[in-house]
């Protein structure tokens, strides 16, 4: 049975297969995210290395790469994912572990790529690509007074109102957390440290149930990343939490009146990972070690308010200001890692999420059944 | 007179009988050749994925064949309290023997799903098992992280230890088999998938419900209307089924939603207050509402081809019998459209059953369906096996109601047209 499954599965590849041949194959989130990378990085090291780099659009989660693996017919040779799904594709052995230094350029100084990158990558087969932040956002035309922490994203007293919240606990239990008084402490161990208790996660969802009870509140849960600057824009809801290029994006972009808020927010990244046995190998390894050196990873943030992954690359954009593509914003400021925005922040830690994610989620959406 | 002598022959001296069942044969084989490539199809495309999935659902082989000396000496474990040092030391060369093929991650994956917490302290052990000392492995293994001395830890892995199991399906209906092999009901917090499969039935009941209700008169119109009014009607019908479900689904948002169109339209001729706008987006009624709407045309199809041909002098004669108009219509019409109900409502209640994109879009948090459960195992937690667990207990659900059906009303009664 399996071997006629693999059968099958590699006849409906083998087209595909063809069409991209000699070609990388990148796939990546698609939209605005994946423009500023083609802009960004992808085009220049195409043009550098004489190999067309392809760019193919998926939803995230490696279930599409899993099924090419065990179809014995892999299309893809390099994916853009989520810390969680680095650490467990490295696992199921779907991707390549790296040699950080050695497949990786120094910065232009010297320092080696694994100091040169703001943290140690969470697993063996990951390469940073950018870092983004899980921030909340309201609409200054429907919001009476301006909200600066944490604590007034759950205080509908002083800003009655709907929220939007992401789908999933993940960044939820964080922020609830942190406004109930626990300070994050360093890259968020505290909070951390409190959800390795189920105390911990009790009082994190009892925070957010109440938010979401409370007539003076309500929930609204965001799937989508352009459905937070949506929500808040038609009025929908008066404070969304939300990734910031998207705020940025509406703000800078379209002139929308949202403003952003960091109390709190939480730091995450995304990374690159090589596939084992891609169609590309060889080039797909020669292509990824250009686009992370500080100045690719640079590009990319001509085109959108992602931090590059490099302590250099940041360097590079303050030395370029102003640095976004209508030559007059400067981007540097409106970067998750701008110290103005991380007085008080987390690391969205995928270490906790890879181990506890199935089973916090079962409560979750208990709890959400229940609203 | 012996028997062959009364056979009748054909022109070319064969008995009859043999010569027709030749001929029969034949056909019987042209007839099969004309099928094959569909029945291929449905092989290929249907019963196989779904023996694949099957398979999938209850094989554990792998864990088995990764643990096999920690199974052996766990057979004389009772499960109660931590296992005895054997246990430990046979995991440790289970374990040791993995890491040389680097496949000890895909083993922390795998008992991660057992028991939320597993990965990291099997990673942690592989850190650190390089600078074990001989002997004592239960002392060093438990110094590492607290959970290895929970022994709910061990009792995870005893639980993965047959090849083939059923505990998938049990987690599809929130049970899991305990330390004794018994099964229990996993702890309240925890329930969710018994809520939503009770939801999807719910949703898809209603919706089915709504549809009827909604596609009986339309239906009827259309069939009874004259020709340049019922062609009108039915470009309406048709429109939004040519229309992409994404579009219509967020139309439906912009319009329900609580700063939307309809709400303020509510506002303005003063129904509601501005302040108390109803929330009709993001919670059941969206879902009810979207989901109505796009599985309309799947009633109001079937119900209209079957109305065609009923013949208006029917419910002259009913009338023209003595009967009000009531009376004709439910003794006479209704009865003979029991088979375009039958077709509408089964097929608009097994869509219903497994929608994914509509109630993930306005379903809020209680619109939520298990379709969207067993995506999520699809693409996040990558727990393939419960995914389709859970998928054949759905198809199994529909079965089920087919049955019913077929019971009922008898599946021969069913007419598309």
């Amino acid at each position: 049975m399996r071997k006629l499954s693999k059968l099958l599965l590699t006849i409906t590849f083998a087209l595909s297969i063809t069409s991209s041949a000699f070609a990388v194959v990148i796939a990546s989130w698609g939209g605005a995210y994946t423009e500023s990378q083609k802009l960004g990085y992808g085009d220049p090291t195409a043009k550098a290395l004489g190999v067309p780099i392809e760019w193919v659009d998926y939803s995230g989660g490696l279930s599409e790469i899993k099924a090419q693996k065990e179809a014995g017919a892999i299309v893809w040779d390099i994916i853009d994912v989520f810390a969680f799904d680095t650490i467990n594709g490295c696992d199921e052995g779907i991707f390549v572990e790296f040699d950080f230094d050695k497949d990786f350029e120094p910065a232009p100084d010297g320092t080696p790529a694994s100091e040169d990158f703001f943290t140690s990558m969470p697993s063996k087969c990951a390469v940073g690509n950018i870092l983004y932040s899980w921030n909340y956002a309201y609409n200054s035309d429907n919001v009476k007074g301006t909200p600066k922490t944490i604590k007034d994203f759950f205080n509908t007293k002083k800003f009655p109102g709907k929220r939007a919240i992401y789908k999933s606990a993940l960044t939820n239990l964080e922020i609830a957390l942190a406004a109930s008084g626990t300070k994050p402490g360093k890259g968020g161990a505290n909070i951390y440290k409190k959800l390795e208790t189920e105390k911990g996660v009790q009082k994190a969802m009892d925070k957010i149930k109440k938010l979401c009870t409370d007539p003076k509140g309500g929930c609204v849960f965001w799937s989508a990343g352009a459905q937070p600057p949506e929500l808040l824009m038609s009025g929908e809801v008066v404070m969304a939490t939300g990734w910031n290029g998207r705020f940025f994006n509406a703000t800078v972009g379209e002139g929308a009146p949202i403003v952003q808020v960091w109390d709190a927010q939480g730091l995450d990244y995304e990374y690159f990972a090589l596939v084992k046995g891609g169609p590309n190998e060889a080039d797909a390894k020669k292509a990824l070690r250009m686009m992370t050196n500080t100045e690719m990873l640079a590009g990319s943030a001509k085109y959108i308010a992602y931090a590059p992954w490099r302590k250099s690359s940041i360097k590079v954009m303050e030395a370029g200001e102003p640095w976004y593509k209508d030559g007059k914003t400067n981007m540097v400021p409106h970067m998750p890692t701008a110290p103005a925005n991380t007085k008080n922040y987390f690391l969205v830690d995928p270490f906790f999420w890879a181990d506890n994610g199935t089973e916090i989620g079962e409560k979750w959406e208990a709890m959400k059944a229940g609203l | 007179m012996s028997s062959e002598t009364q056979k009748i022959l054909t022109t070319d001296g064969i008995p009859l009988e043999e010569s027709l069942k030749k001929a029969e044969k034949k056909n019987k084989i042209k007839a099969f050749l004309l099928v094959a490539p569909l029945l291929l199809f449905i092989i290929i495309t249907y019963i196989f994925p779904i023996g694949e999935m099957f398979t999938r659902s209850i094989d554990d082989r792998m864990v088995t064949n990764m643990l096999p000396k920690t199974f052996k000496a766990m057979e004389t474990w009772d499960g109660k309290e931590l296992p005895p040092e054997e246990v430990f030391a046979a995991f440790l060369t289970d374990y040791r023997a993995l890491a040389e093929k680097k496949e000890h991650g895909k083993l922390g994956q795998r008992l991660n799903k057992e028991k939320n917490g597993f990965n990291t302290i099997l990673k942690k052990l592989w850190r650190k098992m390089k600078k074990f000392e001989e002997g004592n492995a239960k002392e060093q293994i438990m110094a590492i992280h607290k959970r290895f001395r929970d022994v709910k830890y061990w009792q995870a892995i005893k639980r993965t230890a047959p090849p083939y199991t059923m505990s998938k399906y049990l987690k599809g209906m929130d049970m899991y088999y305990n330390e004794d092999g018994k099964v229990v009901q996993v702890s309240e917090d925890r329930r969710i998938h018994r809520i939503l499969w009770l939801r999807t039935l719910e949703v898809a009941f209603f919706v089915t419900v709504f549809c009827f209700l909604m596609g009986y008169p339309i239906a009827h119109l259309l069939a009874t209307l004259p020709m340049k009014y019922s062609n009108l009607l039915m470009i309406c019908v048709l429109l939004p089924f040519w229309t992409s479900l994404l579009v219509r689904t967020a139309s439906w948002m912009i319009l329900l939603q609580q700063q939307g169109i309809v709400n303020d339209f509510f506002v303005w001729i003063g129904l509601v207050a501005d302040d108390s706008r109803p929330e009709m987006m993001y919670n059941k009624t969206g879902t009810y509402v979207a989901m109505t709407q796009i599985l309309l045309p799947f009633m109001v199809l079937p119900l209209y081809s079957v109305m065609k041909t009923i013949s208006p002098s029917l419910m002259r004669a009913g009338k023209s019998l003595g009967g009000t108009p009531f009376v004709a219509f439910w003794k006479v019409y209704f009865p003979l459209t029991i088979p375009g109900i039958g077709a509408g409502c089964l097929l608009v209640f097994i869509l219903a059953i497994g929608y994914y994109i509509t109630p993930a879009l306005v379903g809020g948090a209680s619109g939520t369906l298990i379709s969207n459960q067993i995506a999520y195992h699809m693409k996040a937690t990558l727990d393939w096996s419960f995914a389709s667990a859970m998928g054949l207990m759905l198809l199994t659900g529909v079965l089920v109601v087919y049955w019913i059906y077929n019971k009922l009303v008898g599946i021969d009664n069913i007419k598309l047209g």
